[in-house]
């Protein structure tokens, strides 16, 4: 069981990490819209134009 | 009245306009050239999908695209400096995007704007209406992409760096950081203790666990002192303002049970709660996390007050006029206001005279005359003639500023209601901390052992958190649904009071009706004269009265001059003309008889010398759907009775158009007010629904109002609920929609009442470990927040 001295740390330093990566990802802004996110899978991509492009 | 709206902007389509849109293989009729204009540009770039997907028609989009011209000063080199910022070979702009109401929109924005040559990315954020933009520091053109934004129908305002940190956004981070914290402490707090609890069992090496222990502390530290820390900071203002709120209880058991675990960690103690501490703080995190975001989504529009401004002002210098962003112009200025145009600043009329509009801020939709000297107003409009201003108040210092600022203020002041709630709460909590000791004392002689965490558990299981929640997460989610259905509520109070109303007081001019009079017919008698003669003649003598009325004779044409004008208040205009003297006006001004017909609500008489030439008939006609409305109004069991400052027959034409039997005309707003009173002394909860422009005391006096939103953003602030568009049918969905609020907040009441009185008595026999505490308390607060969020899905 003595392994475990090792791997809880590691597991603690990749919580460390995890934590840090997602402050950055809110800080720059990624997490502003909650909203449309969620709406954007569900859109198909542009469908052709039908009349001809400017 | 469905077939009849416009497919894009959903108003009705006038009758004779026969525009239509070819979308997704059918014709759609529009109403105006401008929205047959950005639907073709939403369907030719392939974005048809935006009318699926909305959830409303956007009254924002569709208004004519502004002027191309204006937006090229925004490209000029100090221009880019002021609104983007560099960002390596990139630069950024933000800019507050007018006239965007759901997540269509902002899809429709994202996707048509990364589309522009020239964009490398298009975000914009729907809660606070800002699009970032960035694009090469070279070759890009920023009014391009603003021109691109006026077609589609929105109002685009490139805003200055410094401005765009909004409150949601910094609040909405730290609390989605909180959030993290706490969760993911609590998941590996959780997986730590079940190595713990399961060792209890099995037997454990006690340095396998003091070092469990100890890592449970460690992660615990940043979830009690981080994410719990607005709990501590609200429960100590709590206990300094001598109100405490149920901040109070949640701290303590926090606090407690954090203290006592690490006393036992360190001590190699009996226990530690290092599980349920984390857990109780991300149950409690995430509680307050959706309530912000019910929050977040009601706030109001209020910035899309400064789209009122304009976005440029001609500034006068020494040798030349250049146009800048108003953003720029600083005390003393000059600045050209041409006819037409909106007023930048406030400011002060250096040359020229003219009437302007003030409607937008004192309600008055009459011209006010303006000469040299005279102050003016930002948001007010230059009607007449080209005048030059000195600047002495821009931005948030103006009026218009002013009162956008105080209306936002009001919309975060708490309705009474939620503050008697707080208030009941804080007693609770008073009495909660007797039980609590009562407890731990009882617990103490019988049981020492266990004083402790029983203590613990009654303090976390009966954390009135449900109750404190129930009533404003149920009017947040009321309020965010709202704003989505067109409605603004800027008084708390309205939703409890609207529930209870029955009687609706409506008010007629502007209200029932457009509020615009029309020319219904022209009698001509004297044959002299043809039809038009007479028209051109009174739009001449009207043209100089500020009088409602005048405005139904305004006319394009070149009109006669008039020379020795004047107005008779209250009886009429006289003028010559070609040298014979015209009078219009009444019957008794005139000299003519009483009219050719008493049908006639409204009809106005010209002359010559004396002698009638015509009658004109005047109406202001009933909105469309005002019969529609009253009846739903009715069927939601409120009488119906119409007040008026009109004349008899006037009211009694619209009285019997709409089946209202109790009407009053030729009301002063005190006799409104009377009226009001009266009704209340029967015992009605009386609802007022009028524009509020001359009334403001009325809509006051009422137990709750309500306002259609044309114009008067000023008369609105006293009302309690606004209407957007140009419908009456909203206030039927406001009725509705109070009533079902306030049955949720009777739920969610009875729920925590019954929540509360059943677990004290279970916790403080014992029978409640503390991490069962903390999954009932969050439970029940879970179940207040998600039954308010049902709100949301109304109709």
């Amino acid at each position: 069981m003595s392994i475990l001295y090792v791997l809880i740390p590691l597991a603690l330093l990749l919580l460390g990490l995890a934590v840090w990566a997602f402050f950055w990802a809110v800080g720059s802004g990624q997490f502003d819209d909650l909203d449309t996110p969620a709406m954007r899978i569900v859109m198909d991509d542009d469908k052709k134009p039908e009349a001809d492009e400017e | 009245m469905n077939s009849e709206t416009c497919f894009h902007c959903a108003l009705p389509i006038p009758s004779g306009c026969n525009l239509t849109v070819d979308i997704e293989g059918e014709r759609r009729p529009v109403c105006c050239p401008g929205c047959k204009a950005v639907a073709e540009l939403i369907r030719d770039t392939g974005l048809s999908r935006y009318y699926e997907l909305r959830d409303l028609p956007d009254p924002g989009v569709g208004r004519p695209p502004e002027e191309a011209a204006e937006w090229s000063v925004f490209d000029g080199d100090d221009m880019l400096a002021a609104f983007t910022e560099a960002s390596g070979d990139n630069r950024e702009a933000t800019i507050y995007v007018g006239g965007m109401y759901c997540s269509a929109c902002s899809w429709l924005i994202e996707t048509t704007m990364s589309k522009q040559p020239g964009i490398e990315s298009a975000e914009i954020n729907p809660i606070t209406h800002r699009l970032r933009l960035t694009f090469p520091a070279e070759g890009a053109s920023l009014s391009a992409y603003l021109a691109r934004l006026a077609d589609l129908g929105y109002q685009p305002q490139p805003l200055s760096p410094e401005s765009t940190a909004r409150p949601e956004v910094v609040e909405q981070r730290t609390a989605l950081k909180r959030l993290l914290v706490a969760s993911l402490g609590m998941m590996q707090v959780m997986m730590f203790a079940v190595g713990l609890y399961a060792m209890d069992y099995q037997g454990i090496d006690p340095d396998m666990q003091h070092f469990l222990r100890l890592v449970s502390f460690f992660v615990t530290t940043p979830v009690v002192f981080y994410s719990a820390k607005p709990f501590f900071t609200s429960a100590w203002r709590g206990v300094v303002g001598k109100k405490p709120g149920m901040d109070l209880p949640v701290s303590i058991a926090v606090g407690a049970a954090y203290a006592a675990s690490v006393y036992a960690t360190f001590t190699r103690g009996e226990a530690v709660w290092f599980d349920s501490v984390t857990m109780f703080v991300f149950f409690l995190t995430l509680g307050r996390f959706l309530e912000m975001r019910a929050r977040h989504r009601s706030i109001d529009r209020s910035a899309a007050l400064s789209s009122l401004l304009p976005n440029t002002a001609t500034r006068l210098d020494e040798t030349a006029h250049s146009v800048v962003p108003v953003s720029q112009l600083r005390k003393d200025d000059r600045v050209l206001i041409r006819a037409g145009e909106p007023i930048p600043a406030d400011g002060l009329l250096a040359s020229g005279s003219t009437s302007v509009d003030e409607a937008l801020l004192t309600g008055e939709p009459r011209p006010q005359a303006k000469a040299v000297g005279d102050e003016l107003s930002a948001g007010s409009v230059n009607l007449d003639g080209m005048i030059e201003m000195t600047v002495t108040q821009t931005g948030s210092d103006t009026t218009l500023g002013t009162i956008s600022i105080l209306s936002e203020r009001a919309r975060y002041a708490r309705p009474a209601f939620v503050t008697l709630a707080d208030r009941i709460a804080s007693y609770i909590v008073v009495a909660l901390l007797v039980v609590a000791t009562g407890v731990a004392t009882f617990w103490y002689f019988a049981d020492p052992d266990r004083a402790f965490v029983i203590t613990l558990s009654v303090l976390v299981v009966t954390c009135p958190c449900a109750l404190a929640l129930a009533t404003p997460a149920a009017f947040a989610a009321a309020g965010s649904r709202m704003s989505q259905l067109r409605l603004l509520v800027t008084n708390g109070n309205a939703i409890e009071a609207l529930s209870r109303a029955t009687l609706a007081m409506f008010d007629k001019t502007g209200t029932l009706t457009n509020g615009m009079p029309r020319i219904t017919s022209v009698l001509v008698v004297d044959n002299n004269f043809t039809e038009m003669d007479c028209r051109l003649v009174a739009a001449a003598l009207e043209h100089a009265s500020t009088h409602p009325l005048a405005r139904a004779f305004a006319m394009q044409d070149e009109l006669p001059s008039v020379t020795s004008h004047e107005v008779v208040v209250g009886q009429g205009i006289k003028g010559i003309i070609d040298g014979n003297e015209w009078r219009i006006g009444s019957a008794a001004f005139v000299g003519g008889a009483a009219g050719p017909s008493e049908e006639i609500a409204t009809h106005v008489l010209l002359g010559v010398d004396g002698s009638v030439v015509a009658w004109f008939a005047l109406e202001d006609e009933l909105r469309h759907d005002a019969g529609e409305t009253l009846r739903e109004v009715r069927r939601l069991g409120l009488r119906t009775a119409l007040v008026s400052g009109d004349n008899q027959l006037a009211v009694d034409e619209v009285a019997a158009k709409l089946e209202i039997t109790d009407a009053h005309a030729e009301c002063t707003p005190e006799d409104k007010l009377a009226i009001i009173k009266a009704a209340q002394e029967r015992g009605e909860r009386v609802v007022m629904i009028g524009d509020g422009i001359n009334d403001a005391p009325v809509l006051a006096g009422a137990d709750t109002s309500i306002a259609p939103a044309h114009g008067a953003l000023l008369a609105q602030t006293s009302a309690d609920v606004i209407m957007l568009g140009e419908s009456l049918e909203p206030m039927t969905t406001a009725i509705a929609m109070s009533r079902k609020t306030m049955r949720i907040v009777r739920q969610n009441l009875a729920w925590a009442i019954v929540y509360n009185a059943v677990a004290l008595p279970l916790a403080a026999a014992g029978y409640v470990p503390p991490w069962a505490a903390a999954i009932g308390m969050s439970a029940s607060s879970l179940i207040v927040v998600l039954n308010a969020l049902r709100l949301n899905r109304f109709e």
